[in-house]
């Protein structure tokens, strides 16, 4: 081994380079994957339902008001096993509209209610506590909001004028919770009527018997062991009225159109790394074997078979682009960590080196530099041991 | 020990005509025996070599070794051949830089089936008999081009090879150097191997059992010493 490092130590830097490029572009598609399934588990886990028409509610939530009858009726209909209320509010109405993908939530929820989502019983917790039954005025936040605002467990956070404790972060989920305030539902509601003037004023008038339980701006709902989810959203679409439901698989598909273009992005980065990464380590492997085509000349003039070389060339070639492969991952880690440590400061996190791109880039690596190394091999021993020699003077 | 017959080569130009190397060229080596061949650049000496070595094909012909028909050989058949019968000493020694000398001699034994243990052993031997020792673990930037000759000359005996092939050995060494490589070539006639020499050198003449000049392509015997 050490011989290989001291032969081939420019062939395993170069390997490196090509290996952290298809790393990090990798890394960064990754991310981007991470945060597109993260939404579609959490659509195909629980049928969500809005107030028909347009309110303030936002996300799967979109819609106006969903009044506490509704949440009742919805618990009735066959298959139905839980029903969440949730006011999902914009942090900044003014910006958030503009960046769906991005925004940052107020998330209201009923925690003396089970959570219905099927993947997402509980959120992860990385430091303090969930909420519970009995809080007022205290939030969880997501990893990205925390970094972003500087928050920790016991900060102070103001929303619409009112302190909040913070008594939780959330472990980084890579998807949206991790931009999410989440309150009890009746600080969201209170958050709701400041936040909105037109529901103010109706409410000041008196012209509609409005009571806090039917400030909700959607409902998260959980389907029965064995059902159908697609088939029991329908049956809440025709039993209740009044109601915008989600069919989880249609919802799925909107969120990935929606989502196209991240998804192309990445088939991009993808490629990209894939061609630039895999012929910069092609590229290096076969002029490395080229480079010492005089070297099996000698070597088949001592007595060398092609199959000698060509098993001497191929473990050679592993050695190198293990090597190769190891240390461009390091390099990788290393610069993806330091952009990721200034990106932190705002929230972001940019690249997500997981162990299934790890693994594939060290597998690509391996079979890739294999393969050069077979097809220069391959060339060169069809040449005579006179004209390697002669060739490589 | 090594024989020929009817060896002919030709080269193709960049223009597609065949340029005539070796003209029907018939030789033998007998074992103990060292064989000059002289003649001036160009006039296929080395081509010869290389043809008789199995390092390139004739276009026609025959070689053998020790009465094997080693021509018709696979490719495979070939290098067990070269690594059997052959050792070769290049004009540019065609060491490998990446190894030491000792690495370089013991290289040797690992295409023949010699436990390494072994090889590096007798390296050892050779590079000591050749006043190299201290040597061993230089790479071959850092020896003088006496030094790489006589590493080069360790590795073509390391297996005791009955044929050693060498090409212009000394072309590129001086005087004393030069007479230390034809002296162990020599010494290893007198132990028994068949040794071909291609040389410039005029004074190959006093060691040498017979010598042959080439010109055009064709093998003409000079007088014996």
């Amino acid at each position: 081994m050490r011989r290989i490092l001291r032969e081939y130590v420019f062939t395993i830097v170069g390997i490196a380079i090509g290996v952290a490029g298809l790393v990090a572009l990798g890394a960064m598609g990754e991310r981007i994957v991470r945060f597109i399934e993260g939404g579609d588990r959490f659509v195909l886990g629980q049928i969500s339902v809005a107030g028909r028409g347009m309110g303030m509610g936002t996300g799967f939530t979109a819609g106006g008001p969903l009044p506490a009858a509704a949440l009742r009726a919805i618990a009735a209909v066959e298959g139905v096993s839980g029903v969440q209320a949730q006011v999902m509010l914009p942090l900044d109405p003014s910006t958030s509209q503009f960046m769906t993908l991005t925004q940052e939530l107020v998330l209201g929820v009923d925690v003396s209610v089970p959570t219905p989502n099927r993947y997402y019983r509980t959120l992860p917790v990385h430091a303090g506590r969930y909420l519970r039954s009995d809080d007022r005025h205290v939030a969880v936040v997501g990893s990205s909001f925390a970094a972003s605002h500087g928050l920790g467990v016991g900060s102070r956070l103001s929303l619409e004028g009112q302190s909040y404790e913070v008594v939780g972060v959330l472990e980084r989920m890579l998807t949206a919770p991790d931009r999410f305030v989440i309150v009890p539902i009746a600080d969201a509601r209170e958050q709701w009527v400041a936040k909105d003037r037109m529901l103010r004023t109706i409410l000041a008038s008196g012209a509609v018997a409005v009571r806090a339980e039917d400030l909700n701006t959607g409902a998260a709902v959980g389907w029965a062991d064995g059902a159908d989810p697609d088939a029991v959203a329908q049956r809440i679409r025709e039993r209740v009225e009044g109601v915008n439901v989600q069919i989880p698989s249609e919802l799925s598909r909107l969120l990935r159109s929606s989502t196209a273009f991240f998804s192309a992005l990445v088939v991009g980065i993808a490629t990209l790394g894939l061609v630039i990464g895999g012929l910069s380590l092609a590229n290096t492997i076969a002029a490395a074997v080229f480079e010492r085509i005089r070297d099996f000349g000698v070597k088949r003039a001592l007595g060398a078979t092609d199959l000698q070389l060509g098993r001497e060339v191929l473990s050679e070639a592993l050695g190198v682009t293990l090597s190769g492969g190891v240390l461009g991952i390091a390099i990788a880690a290393a610069l993806g960590m330091a952009v990721d440590g200034w990106a932190a400061r705002s929230g972001q996190q940019l690249f997500l080196f997981s162990g299934r791109l790890l693994a594939g880039a060290v597998v690509f690596a391996v079979l890739l530099g294999a393969a050069a190394a077979a097809y220069a091999t391959a060339r060169v021993v069809r040449l005579s041991p006179a004209e390697a020699i002669r060739r490589g003077a | 020990m090594l024989e020929a017959k009817g060896l002919v080569k030709s080269y193709r130009a960049p223009s597609g005509a065949a340029i005539p190397v070796l003209a029907g060229v018939d030789l033998t080596v007998p074992k103990g025996r060292l064989v000059a061949i002289m003649g001036p650049s160009g006039s296929g000496k080395s081509t010869l070599l290389n043809v008789l070595g199995l390092l390139e094909d004739a276009d026609g012909g025959d070689v053998w070794f020790a009465g094997e028909r080693v021509t018709g050989l696979s490719r495979r058949g070939q290098s067990r051949a070269r690594g059997r019968f052959v050792g070769f000493v290049f004009q540019s020694f065609l060491l490998l830089p990446s190894l030491t000398a000792l690495e370089n001699v013991a290289l040797a034994a690992r295409y023949v089936g010699r436990n390494a243990g072994t090889g590096r052993r007798r390296a050892l031997e050779l590079l000591a008999e050749l006043g190299v020792a201290e040597r061993r673990d230089h790479y071959p930037a850092q020896l003088s081009g006496g030094e790489q000759q006589r590493v080069a000359f360790c590795r073509a005996v390391l297996n005791d090879p009955p044929l050693l092939l060498a090409d212009e050995p000394t072309g590129n060494l001086d005087d004393v150097n030069g007479r230390v490589i034809l002296d162990a070539l020599c010494a290893r006639a007198r132990a028994g191997a068949a040794v071909l020499v291609v040389t410039h050198r005029a004074d190959v003449r006093r060691d040498a059992d017979a010598v042959f000049r080439m010109h055009d392509g064709i093998l003409e015997p000079e007088e014996c010493p």
